[in-house]
């Protein structure tokens, strides 16, 4: 019976009236508990349809896209279409990012300056996030995330540390002026200048053959638009003012969600429709993704505040989502898509105890801490254990997520032995060079004792909310990293259509569901 | 029978779930636990003898024959790779286990006496299941990556088990440094764990080894691939057990307590690194060149250990650097093709290394209350002597130690060590001399670690009056609890230091005005405690019962094994470690027949030579030491004298900085790390940053100028027509006379 509701539509714009309802609430006197728990109350309704339609109608083994919307947007251009649909790869995201985005609420609890304003704005944020998953076609993430980034904005500029209005501003270039250019152009050229009918549905063009040129202009211009959401390499130097600046609840919607988009868009775009140009490119975005790890972690152990250090193991792990991405085995990009999840968890659960813990010394500057672990003994035991989880300590997800990342790009074919031994030397350097700064951290911060003593008035240890908060993402990352299958029997499907080369897509065309993608055109 | 291997598996969750419990309890009851931390100790510590028992009998199993157990599951599901985790039992299999657990057993029942005093007590019985379950995993396991991924936890666990002893900036220092260095060998196991099955064509240790031997049997096909993949794994197995380039951690661990090096430091690490070389290097299938490259670091390490030793007065450093040169043996071995001699080392240097080091951690115990909490004096061997009448079964035990690691024929250790330099000799001679000029140092160091320790007078008192323990934390911590030698203390911001504590009052009665007068720490500060323990105590008193079980155990079984006959008949079993490391057992217990005397009568002139220099090392040592130990100040200065023109200054100097490694890792890569960070951020900030903030500024400006012009006002717009009009008209006129125009 519920199987005809379109559940992702339903999911996916849901927070965005929800959000609305809020500003005529009445307003809040001396707090923002009204406004905060009818925020948990639109998310916790949104998890249970996301649960349920991954429960009722999504099979795992399928590789087909399912629970398929399709809806005639503007009629006038031909294939302007509103397709949204459910697939392994979206169904790896989509859990983890509705997972972050409500433990980010309570994780807001200390914003009570206009919150009325505030809440809508993350509202907003999740929906446009859980929409470029679970979109299609090249339009709809052009329409539900270019739009996300105004809600960013708003958070960053108006909740944060003094610097916040220059860290909002500079988002703004880095953001919004490679994604719309880059994507509509390389969207248009690619799904317009077609030998059949126009068509911007993801799996099209995929099953057609294109310029060589054209194909490749396309599959460079996404990186641009993508390569922004998750620092990658170039414009990593965005995410430590982000992080540094903004709220920790704030900080854990990119962290634990539009970072993936990152990874999400190569994998799903340039993997998917562009095979060839892939396997050109990919070993240069495989190089990129490992400068990236190395260059992070350098970068991370000079930092003084806590907040801009724990800004960076994010970049060093989302480099490995382009080295796996690069191979073409399956392995390597279930590799990328786990180190996305537990990425994003990773990061849901350090923003917070970063945060928190700057609250509660009352700086952010790791010179001005020190000697905490006996009088705040919990925020010690989370300083130390939590980073460790981020430099890959096996067990967490993390570490099953290199381990699969490098055996495939060892194993990949589409390469040369020398760019493998620079791709896996490098990241291997990273591997060394990352747990520099989560040991040197709370080496500096509970462990010894510098000159200063510590700016708290008196002892505040962590209450219950902020250690509730960060051990909550911990638990998935735990069950992952011991079971990784859990996750990748959801994901598998989604990623043996894209993980094939382009010779056997020829041979075994089996993105045959629209009636129109029948049609192989081959021209060569 | 199946039953014992189906629950197998169960071994290593026992330690980690009582890790787990131990640290939940302390993290969300902190109170309760702490005040039954005594009951929380028995629970982490009765786990774990369960998990030994498991090993004990499968291992008992396996002697008698069992056939070989697999239970792979699968655990990143995927065809191209099928990485399997699971483990599987045959007879090599167990031995490292039962070896492990025993280990583990015994520092928990040892540390439970060792630091009741310890406010991280219960956090360091938390983390001390780690190591044992983390190994656990590892040794069964039937693929390298499982072994990569349970040897990268090993080598995580140093970091929260020194750190208990974070109040030492040192200690924190140390365990950062221990951790990193073990991730230096991450790299090269990772890197070797992706290569490896490309190389080789599987996951499984099996085919690979089997791909292996093809690859080398056809001496035509290059080796390429195997020996590039195949030497990164082994970088793993030279940061575990502290090789060469790697081993500067191994001393610096010994900040941590006591019972760290004992577990950690002599069974954990070592098994960790030296195991997987014997497992997935078979004796005739490894590449040449990798192989002679394995026994080179081994060599150095044996030969750099036994060198710094010497002038240590540490007393855990000592044992630190003596530990390290075992292992040296034990990574040259297989470069040398004596496998059954590397493991066999392997098990004898774990039980021989136990009396050692948890004897000196007996002492410590004892000494601390006596000379101050300092490291610097409880653990410097130039403040003891004499304590062999104090604490006669510390004492005892740690002398049974001693002879081990010299190779003495009834020892333990006699067997292996005599037959490394053998097989060096045979196959590569260089090797072979530095195995057997390592064999008398290494002879030598233990003794006289014990000879100064143990005999003679002590020489505590001898210094003047006992010090106030230095350091901040140290003494603050144990005002907090209330227990241990709360001595009357300043508050001193750096480490010890004689002149501060020779201003310090010393007020033997009474410690009425201990130090309160000192940087305003007010008259509440000295706990009642610290004056009823302020009257020195003359000489240290023998440790409980509790601690000297763990430190008499271990000894026992170093007795009887030297004398069985490491070589056997035949190897029983899968044949990829074909001469059983385990033999010995095998004939303990199946074999009762002449094999000793046939083994004996041939061994001897091989045994001569050994036992020569091992015996030299024990006459250098008693020469040096043996008499009453010269009195000397505790701060020696190399630089102002030699150790009483023993040695020749520049040996002494070489032993004294470490062989200047650690300078040199100062050097190089600490400063290039530091580098590297402080200009790692330049590109972001001068280039990235750089051009977004160029362009926020360039659209400033340029909306400022078109402000400006947009203004109305003539001065603004005057500026355009004047320059403006020259220009175009300049270009026009000139176009004229060269006729440029449009036509």
């Amino acid at each position: 019976m519920t199987s005809n509701y379109p559940w992702p539509t339903i999911i996916v714009p849901l927070p965005v009236p929800a959000g609305l309802l809020i500003p005529p609430l009445p307003p809040p006197k001396g707090g923002n508990k009204i406004v905060r728990r009818y925020t948990l109350g639109i998310r916790s309704p949104e998890f249970p349809p996301i649960t349920h339609t991954l429960c009722y109608h999504f099979e795992s083994k399928s590789p087909f896209v399912q629970s398929r919307e399709d809806y005639d947007w503007i009629n006038i251009p031909p294939d302007f279409h509103w397709r949204l649909g459910i697939d392994g790869l979206t169904m790896g995201l989509i859990p983890p990012t509705g997972f972050v985005t409500t433990s980010a609420t309570p994780a807001a609890r200390p914003v009570t300056r206009s919150p009325r304003s505030f809440y809508p704005s993350m509202l907003a944020m999740h929906s446009g996030q859980v929409g470029s998953f679970a979109s299609q076609d090249i339009l709809p993430p052009f329409l539900v995330w270019e739009p996300e980034l105004i809600p960013a904005h708003s958070l960053l500029r108006s909740w944060g540390g003094k610097r916040r209005s220059y860290a909002a501003t500079k988002s703004i270039p880095y953001t919004a002026a490679g994604g719309p250019i880059s994507l509509l152009s390389g969207a248009i050229t690619m799904g317009l200048y077609m030998p059949g009918e126009p068509a911007l549905d993801f799996r099209v063009p995929a099953d057609r053959s294109h310029p060589a040129a054209l194909e490749m202009v396309s599959y460079l211009s996404f990186p641009i638009a993508y390569a922004i959401k998750p620092p990658i390499l170039p414009s990593h130097a965005r995410s430590p003012d982000t992080h540094g600046e903004a709220h920790y609840s704030t900080r854990m919607l990119p962290a634990g969600a539009s970072s993936k988009m990152g990874g999400y868009g190569p994998l799903r775009i340039n993997m998917e429709s562009s095979p060839s140009a892939h396997s050109i490119f990919a070993p240069g975005l495989a190089v990129v993704g490992a400068i990236q790890i190395v260059c992070a972690a350098s970068i991370s152990p000079n930092q003084r505040s806590v907040k801009r250090r724990i800004a960076h193991p994010p970049v060093s792990h989302t480099g490995f989502v382009p080295i796996g991405i690069g191979p073409i085995t399956e392995i390597g990009p279930e590799g990328a898509i786990l180190q996305m999840i537990s990425h994003g968890l990773i990061g849901a659960a350090l923003s917070p105890i970063g945060g928190a813990g700057c609250d509660r010394m009352q700086t952010p500057f790791l010179g001005r801490m020190g000697g905490i672990a006996i009088p705040m003994p919990k925020i010690f035991i989370l300083f130390s254990s939590l980073p460790i989880a981020s430099l890959a300590l096996p067990g967490m997800s993390g570490s099953a997520a290199e381990s699969m990342v490098s055996p495939g790009i060892a194993g990949s074919t589409n390469r040369s032995y020398d760019s493998k031994i620079i791709v896996l030397v490098t990241a291997a350097i990273g591997i060394i060079l990352t747990p520099i700064h989560p040991l040197s951290m709370p080496r500096q911060m509970p462990y010894g004792y510098s000159g200063v003593t510590p700016a708290v008035p008196r002892v505040m240890d962590y209450g219950p909310r902020e250690i509730f908060i960060p051990i909550r993402p911990l638990l998935p990352v735990i069950g992952i990293g011991l079971y990784p299958n859990a996750v990748l029997s959801l994901c598998q499907s989604g990623i043996y259509p894209i993980s094939i080369s382009p010779e056997q897509t020829a041979i075994y065309p089996f993105h045959s569901f629209p009636p129109a993608a029948n049609k192989i055109i081959v021209d060569q | 029978t199946k039953l014992i291997y189906q629950y197998a598996r169960t071994a290593p969750p026992f330690p980690l779930v009582s890790s787990t419990l131990t640290g939940l309890g302390l993290f969300i009851f902190p109170v309760a636990t702490n005040n039954c931390r005594r009951l929380y100790a028995s629970i982490s510590t009765s786990p774990s003898s369960i998990a030994m028992s498991i090993p004990l009998h499968t291992s008992w199993r396996q002697l008698a024959g069992d056939p070989i157990h697999r239970y792979p599951r699968s655990w990143i599901y995927n065809e191209s790779v099928a990485s399997e985790t699971g483990y599987s039992i045959d007879p090599p299999t167990p031995t490292t286990p039962v070896l492990i657990t025993t280990a583990g057993v015994m520092v928990m029942i040892y540390s439970d006496s060792h630091m009741p005093h310890d406010q991280g007590y219960l956090r360091f019985f938390a983390y001390l299941g780690l190591p044992n379950a983390f190994m656990l995993g590892s040794v069964p396991s039937p693929n390298p990556m499982q072994i990569h991924v349970f040897r990268e936890s090993v080598g995580m666990c140093p970091y929260p088990s020194i750190g208990p002893r974070f109040t030492r900036a040192r200690a924190a220092h140390a365990c950062q440094k221990a951790s990193i260095t073990n991730r230096v060998g991450d790299f090269g196991s990772l890197l070797g764990v992706s290569g490896f099955p490309r190389a080789t064509g599987s996951f499984e240790f099996e085919s690979s080894s089997v791909r292996l031997e093809e690859l080398l049997t056809d001496r035509g096909v290059s080796l390429f691939p195997a020996t590039p993949c195949a030497t990164p794994l082994f970088l793993g197995s030279v940061a575990k057990p502290a090789q060469f380039p790697l081993h500067v951690r191994s001393p610096d661990a010994m900040e941590g307590p006591t019972p760290i090096p004992a577990l950690i430091h002599a069974a954990t690490m070592v098994a960790a690194g030296i195991y997987p070389v014997a497992r997935m290097f078979p004796p005739s299938e490894a590449p040449p060149s990798m192989m002679s490259s394995i026994s080179w670091v081994g060599g150095l390490t044996a030969l750099l250990g036994a060198t710094i030793a010497p002038a240590q007065r540490d007393l855990k450093r000592v044992l630190a650097y003596s530990t390290m040169s075992q292992p040296g043996y034990m990574v040259l071995a297989p470069g040398v093709a004596s496998y059954r001699a590397a493991i066999f080392h392997l098990i004898t240097h774990a039980h021989s290394k136990a009396p050692s080091s948890s004897g000196s951690g007996s002492v410590i115990h004892s000494v601390e209350p006596v000379t101050g909490y300092c490291p610097d004096r409880s653990q410097n061997t130039a403040f003891m002597g004499g304590l062999r009448t104090c604490m006669p079964i510390t004492g005892t035990a740690f002398l049974s130690g001693t002879p081990p690691p010299r190779g003495i024929p009834p020892f333990a250790r006699f067997r292996s060590k005599d037959e490394i330099p053998n097989d060096g000799w045979l196959s590569r001679p260089i090797l072979g001399w530095m195995a057997w000029c390592t064999a008398g140092p290494t002879g030598s160091h233990m003794l006289r670690t014990y000879l100064p320790t143990f005999e003679g007078y002590y020489r505590a008192n001898a210094f003047g009056p006992p010090r106030p323990p230095a350091s901040v934390w140290e003494d603050r911590r144990y005002r907090a609890s209330g227990r241990g030698a709360g001595f009357a203390a300043g508050l001193l911001p750096t480490g010890c230091s004689d002149t501060t504590a020779a201003k310090l009052p010393v007020d033997r009665s009474g410690g009425t005005r201990s130090g309160d007068s000192r940087r305003g720490w007010g008259s509440t500060v000295t706990h009642y405690s610290a004056v009823e323990h302020y009257k020195p105590l003359l000489c240290p008193k023998e440790s409980d019962d509790a601690m000297l079980f763990p430190l008499v155990v271990p000894t026992i079984p170093t007795f009887p094994v030297g004398s069985i006959g490491v070589q056997s008949p035949i190897g029983l079993g899968t044949g990829f470690i074909d001469p059983q490391p385990d033999c010995w057992l095998d004939l303990l217990l199946n074999y009762p027949r002449g094999i000793i005397q046939q083994d004996w009568s041939e061994l001897l002139p091989d045994a001569t030579t050994s036992v020569a220099t091992a015996l030299s090392g024990i006459l250098v040592a008693s020469i040096l030491h043996g008499r009453r130990p010269i009195l000397q100040p505790p701060r020696i200065d190399p630089e102002l004298e030699g150790i009483s023109g023993y040695f020749p200054s520049y040996l002494y100097d070489w032993s004294y900085y470490r062989g200047y490694v650690d300078r040199y890792y100062n050097i190089v890569p600490v400063a290039s790390v530091r580098i590297l960070a402080k200009k790692a951020p330049t590109p972001d900030d001068w280039v990235i940053d750089g051009i977004v903030n160029g362009v926020g500024i360039s659209g400033t400006f340029g909306g400022e100028a078109l402000r400006y012009a947009g203004g109305g006002r003539i001065s603004h717009h005057s500026p355009g027509p004047i320059l403006g009009t020259p220009i175009p008209l300049t270009i026009v006129t000139t176009g004229y006379e060269h006729d440029w125009s449009i036509r």
